[in-house]
């Protein structure tokens, strides 16, 4: 998967899984602000994310530094080359 | 008529609840689908002996516990008798092959030190393990009632290491490792998958302190029943509910119930399966994520329950549960053969001058669906399920008849239940033992939801057991009046 095809999934689950408008979700958004997610949505997001991506995410990944839509793409690409570099 | 709060479901989750707001002031009301509050644990008598069904027996139950306290707290203590079981032996666990016993001590200094005398080489590994776990069942808010639950991050304890990652760190014995693997029959979760925090939650307080009730599960349902009376709440019995209702401004207004009736409240407290909780609110007042969530929450193992009775009270059973199994198995993550797996075995305290004969129950885990296609009565036809049954229950009774024969000598198997029976009784979809589990990979719900005013509380919210239910109760409640304040009020009863 490219960068790019990483960040339409991402983008494209959570239009669907949270009732997002498309036009909302620029790099910049702030998940809590401009998407309207809160606390509670949180492990809905880290679920959402598993299933898309099938890897597992654990407590201590970063995922609660997450602030921006642009964090969440650039926490799934690490992870995803991480992933990859390991079974290479 | 409005009630501040209506809670869904008069489990013992539900009932704690319920007693917890009215202490607070609050006007509530409890509906229940089954005739009487709190079904499921109330038991049942055949052929004029009573048997348990859901409650054998509570950990954390000894003087000043943290489940003595909660009983305390909702006025339940002087309606109950405890019963505790040997401080020498209240968990017996028999090797299934050679017939040698190892007895759980009360106490976790004293199970040290029995087990470091049966496992001399293991010394250094078990006192490190347990020191561990208990440990880490200090760090549990409500368990501990020391511990701020508002800090508490739920995510990090809940999703590892494994029970079994912990125990190959610590203990080279592989004896030993099953043995310490037995208690996850509390809570239907395999080593590999259970959290090394959520096992220590559930088993250490077992391992402070072991009680039966007299009386049994009964008894318990009596004692809430008696509370509920004079604590003023209100009581729904028989009646299901249809569906929240919400105002023309999006705002919790009311419980509308299978009649047709309207409840009108402010709050709402759903204490029933996760799953059917999402029937109950509109497709809109949740997102497509947490729906999914709850949709797909896996349940623990399901399992065969026999009740048995005979002309004498099994000794051993006076103030033990007895636990078998071949102790060299080892538990990779799934069941063995019906011949192998571990067995429990357990039988309730007859009620205070009743002098009542009781029954005794063995319970074996068991997959759902592995009655093949007479777990589903429809397709299979009654025939087919109960011939399936039978089997199983005679292979059972042949191993106890092998391995615990001072048990069933004489005795005889006045009911049983399968799978199938569990999914009717307790609303799992796949007949779950303990409904949800509580598995490392799978995101359980919390007391809050997206809709104001509505919590969940439960098992699948907490932990199993009638202490795991009742922590559900007191984090959801805290959620309303504030953890630290819930808190403070329970340890007033010190």
């Amino acid at each position: 998967m490219t960068d790019q095809e990483i960040i339409e999934l991402i983008n494209s689950s959570l239009i669907e899984e949270f009732e997002l408008e498309a036009e909302r979700m620029t790099p910049d958004a702030h998940i809590y602000q401009d998407l309207g997610l809160d606390s509670l949505d949180i492990v809905d997001m880290v679920v959402v994310l598993e299933n898309a991506f099938k890897f597992k995410i654990r407590e201590g990944d970063g995922v609660r530094d997450i602030r921006t839509l642009g964090d969440i793409h650039r926490f799934v690409i690490e992870k995803k080359r991480a992933l990859e570099g390991r079974t290479a | 008529m409005i009630f501040d709060t209506i809670i869904i479901g008069g489990g013992i989750s539900g009932l704690t609840s319920a007693l917890i707001l009215a202490r607070h002031g609050r006007r509530v009301a409890v509906v229940e689908q089954a005739k009487e509050p709190a079904p499921l644990v109330r038991g049942f008598h055949r052929e004029g002996i009573y048997f348990d069904s859901a409650f054998h027996y509570a950990g954390g139950f000894g003087e000043g516990e943290v489940l003595d306290l909660f009983c305390r707290y909702l006025g339940l203590n002087e309606k109950l008798t405890k019963v505790p079981l040997s401080d020498q032996s209240y968990d017996v666990f028999r090797d299934s092959e050679t017939g040698r016993e190892i007895a759980f001590r009360r106490g976790v200094a004293a199970l040290r030190e029995s087990f470091s005398k049966s496992f001399p080489e293991q010394a250094v590994g078990i006192a490190g393990y347990l020191s561990d776990l208990e440990h880490c069942c200090r760090t549990l808010p409500f368990l501990n009632l020391e511990a701020s639950a508002v800090d508490w991050n739920i995510g990090a304890a809940m999703q590892g290491p494994s029970l079994a990652e912990v125990l190959a760190g610590r203990i080279g014995n592989p004896e030993l490792r099953h043995l310490f693997s037995l208690h996850t029959l509390l809570h239907g979760v395999f080593p590999q998958e259970v959290s090394f925090a959520f096992h220590a939650g559930v088993a250490v307080p077992y391992y402070h302190s072991a009680c039966r009730l007299a009386g049994g599960g009964r008894s318990l349902a009596a004692a809430f029943v008696g509370q509920l009376a004079v604590s003023g709440v209100q009581v729904f019995l028989g009646r299901g509910v249809k569906r929240l209702c919400f105002s023309s401004a999006g705002s919790l207004s009311g419980v509308e119930l299978g009649d047709g009736e309207t409840l009108a409240c402010r709050e709402c407290l759903v204490s029933i399966h996760p799953r059917r909780f999402l029937d109950l609110v509109p497709e809109g007042a949740l997102r497509p994520a947490y729906r999914k969530r709850l949709m797909n929450l896996e349940e623990t193992v399901s399992g065969y329950v026999l009740f048995l009775s005979g002309p004498r009270r099994p000794q051993l059973l006076a103030a033990s549960n007895l636990y078998l199994g071949p102790f060299g198995s080892g538990t990779d993550g799934r069941l063995q053969s019906l011949e192998r797996r571990p067995l429990f075995v357990s039988g309730a305290a007859p009620a205070p001058g009743s002098g009542t004969e009781c029954g005794w129950t063995v319970i074996c885990p068991a997959d759902w669906g592995e009655m093949g296609i007479a777990t589903e009565r429809g397709r299979g036809g009654e025939e087919a399920y109960l011939a399936a049954k039978e089997a199983v229950v005679g292979r059972i009774v042949q191993r106890l008849k092998r391995e615990a024969p001072e048990i069933v000598d004489g005795a005889r198997v006045v009911a049983a239940a399968t799978p199938l029976t569990l999914r009717d009784y307790c609303g799992g979809p796949r007949g779950g033992i303990y409904g949800v589990k509580h598995g490392i990979g799978q995101y359980n719900p919390q007391a809050a939801t997206r809709i104001p005013g509505v919590y969940l509380c439960g098992q699948a919210t907490a932990a199993p057991g009638l202490l795991g239910t009742m922590v559900s109760a007191f984090l959801a409640c805290g959620q309303i009046f504030g953890h630290e304040r819930l808190r403070g009020e329970v340890l007033a009863w010190r």
